[in-house]
């Protein structure tokens, strides 16, 4: 479960004790306009569409009874929703059937992009995502979300510059672990 | 001047604007730069399509599930939602097709009668039916708008009240107590409640031929009396009994809802299904099914996707039942038709749980 309430811990959004509060009277609007980015990043850590929206449910009960400022609504959201996703990712939540799924109708991808990076190999990024710092791995998740450098920046408590930085190491990361699996293939 | 670092390189891939003058043009004219930047572009490109998922999200799915979550834990936000139906992601399934099952498959379905001036009863539910068929078939199901003019009459209005004698009070409808919780589920339920869904169709000739050419097919010439004629749909009210522990999939769901009716203002009826299930945007396998059904107008089809759920048949009081299970075995749920209301227990249990449960229903007191 994600947090009832965000506490920030070395630039990272945690687990807070959940709050019971009242519905947020804005929920429906910002649930509009943020709930296609919601599920896509978590889509891009799960691969499953699915898990994604079992996710971003998650996120918004507890955005619900929270008091995120409007303005920050949808940099908190995506944050927790990459956190949730790479925390379901991690504690193996997954259901192996799930899995199937998503290799399956779930997940859409273009024709090149199969060409390029086979089933396994995407399995085997999003199993490196991980291991990844949590920084870092949500940093990578925002930015291939479509996240600006800015937003990252302010959802992470980086500076803009240092985004670039992070991102890169992270793709390098990632880069390295498919490539060692090829070379020993 | 050094080099920029490679996060600056990663910049100005994404945000070139983001980057210093100085930084581009050093790169511009800088053969090791420009190596690193070719391998930053490689790296992001092969890490963009590992992530990738693209697909659709469907909003206003997602929005219902949340606000029956958020109406489920206790406190209700403004929450349109359809009544009835097992929550979760079944919810969201069976959901979808409620204007299709209440619409055009009841049409479909429906019995031949050929109307009077008045409104006639041409489809009440006394019994369920899966129609089986691959999930993207299901998805091309048409609703109702496809054909016409649909005019909602009267909502249900989902709201929560606080126990099974007030659900009971507001629906006039018997609330089952549950005799045994399945392992698992604990705990006192919310109710909710819906009244009576109403709505007024009136199937147009041209709406539908737009619509038959929009997928690429075409019309074929329709029945005279078809266009204009008007059907009137109506179902509810109902009752939900939902143990969710906090969860936004409830682990168990007792629904009772009063089974819709469909009633026609005068129009050969017979002639109308039959054209309606000539119609080349209805799937061909889903099509064939619902002829199964003709005759009596009295199966209400519950459209099952069939990469993610099978069905089979069991006898609950000695009522026959359809029983749905998830592939996966998260979750299940039986549902059957008596006495003018159709019953569904649903949950993440297995077949023999919401079974159980469904046998040891308690009624009356």
């Amino acid at each position: 479960m994600v947090a009832g309430r965000a506490e920030r811990k070395d630039g990272v959004v945690v687990s807070g004790p959940p709050e019971r509060q009242a519905v947020r009277p804005d929920l429906e609007q910002v649930f509009r306009a943020t709930y296609p980015r919601v599920v896509t990043v978590a889509a891009r850590v799960l691969g499953s569409r699915d898990e994604a929206e079992d996710v971003a449910q998650e996120v918004f009960l507890t955005f619900a009874r929270s008091s995120v400022p409007a303005g920050e609504a949808s940099r908190w959201l995506s944050v927790a929703a990459a956190h949730t996703a790479l925390n379901h990712l991690r504690s193996g939540r997954r259901r192996a059937s799930r899995e199937e799924a998503a290799d399956g109708g779930d997940t859409v991808s273009p024709d090149v992009a199969d060409a390029v990076v086979t089933r396994d190999e995407r399995r085997r990024v999003r199993a490196a995502l991980t291991r990844l710092p949590r920084r870092q791995a949500v940093a990578l998740v925002l930015r291939h979300s479509g996240l600006s450098y800015a937003e990252v920046a302010a959802a992470l408590d980086l500076s803009p510059g240092s985004v670039g930085t992070t991102v890169r190491r992270a793709e390098s990361a990632l880069r390295k672990e498919l490539n060692r699996h090829a070379s020993s293939d | 001047m050094r080099h920029p670092t490679d996060g600056t390189l990663r910049r100005l891939l994404d945000e070139p604007d983001g980057v210093a003058d100085a930084d581009r043009e050093h790169v511009a004219d800088c053969p090791v730069c420009l190596s690193g930047l070719a391998a930053a572009q490689q790296d992001a490109a092969v890490i963009d399509i590992a992530l990738s998922a693209e697909f659709t999200v469907d909003v206003d799915a997602g929005w219902h599930r949340l606000a029956d979550a958020v109406a489920a834990e206790g406190r209700s936000p403004a929450a349109p939602a359809a009544s009835g139906a097992p929550g979760g992601r079944w919810r969201t399934r069976l959901r979808n097709p409620v204007l299709a099952i209440v619409g055009v498959v009841a049409l479909l379905g429906g019995a031949s009668v050929a109307a009077a001036a008045d409104w006639l009863r041409i489809f009440r539910a006394e019994q369920v039916a899966p129609v089986t068929a691959p999930r993207a078939d299901l998805v091309k199901l048409p609703d109702l708008s496809a054909f016409g003019d649909l005019e909602v009459t009267a909502k249900a209005n989902v709201r929560p009240v606080p126990d099974a004698a007030a659900a009971q009070r507001a629906t006039g409808l018997s609330v089952p107590r549950v005799g045994r919780l399945p392992r698992g589920v604990t705990g006192e339920p919310t109710y909710r409640v819906g009244g009576q869904v109403s709505a007024v169709f009136t199937f147009s000739v041209a709406k539908t031929a737009q619509t038959v050419t929009a997928a690429g097919g075409t019309p074929p010439p329709p029945p005279a009396g078809l266009d204009g004629s008007r059907f009137r749909l109506s179902a509810g009210p109902g009752v939900a009994a939902a143990w969710s522990q906090g969860r936004p999939a409830p682990a168990l769901i007792v629904a009772r809802v009063v089974v819709p009716t469909v009633h026609s203002s005068g129009v050969p009826f017979a002639t109308a299904r039959d054209y309606l299930l000539s119609l080349p945007n209805l799937p061909a396998n889903v099509a064939s099914q619902l002829r199964g059904f003709s005759g009596a107008g009295t199966t209400l089809p519950l459209f099952v996707s069939a990469e993610k759920l099978s069905t089979s048949t069991a006898d609950v009081g000695g009522v026959p039942a359809t029983v749905l299970t998830s592939r996966d075995r998260v979750m299940a749920g039986v549902v059957w038709v008596s006495d003018g209301v159709v019953t569904a227990v649903a949950g993440s249990l297995s077949a023999d749980e919401v079974l159980s449960v469904a046998r040891g229903l308690r009624w009356g007191r």
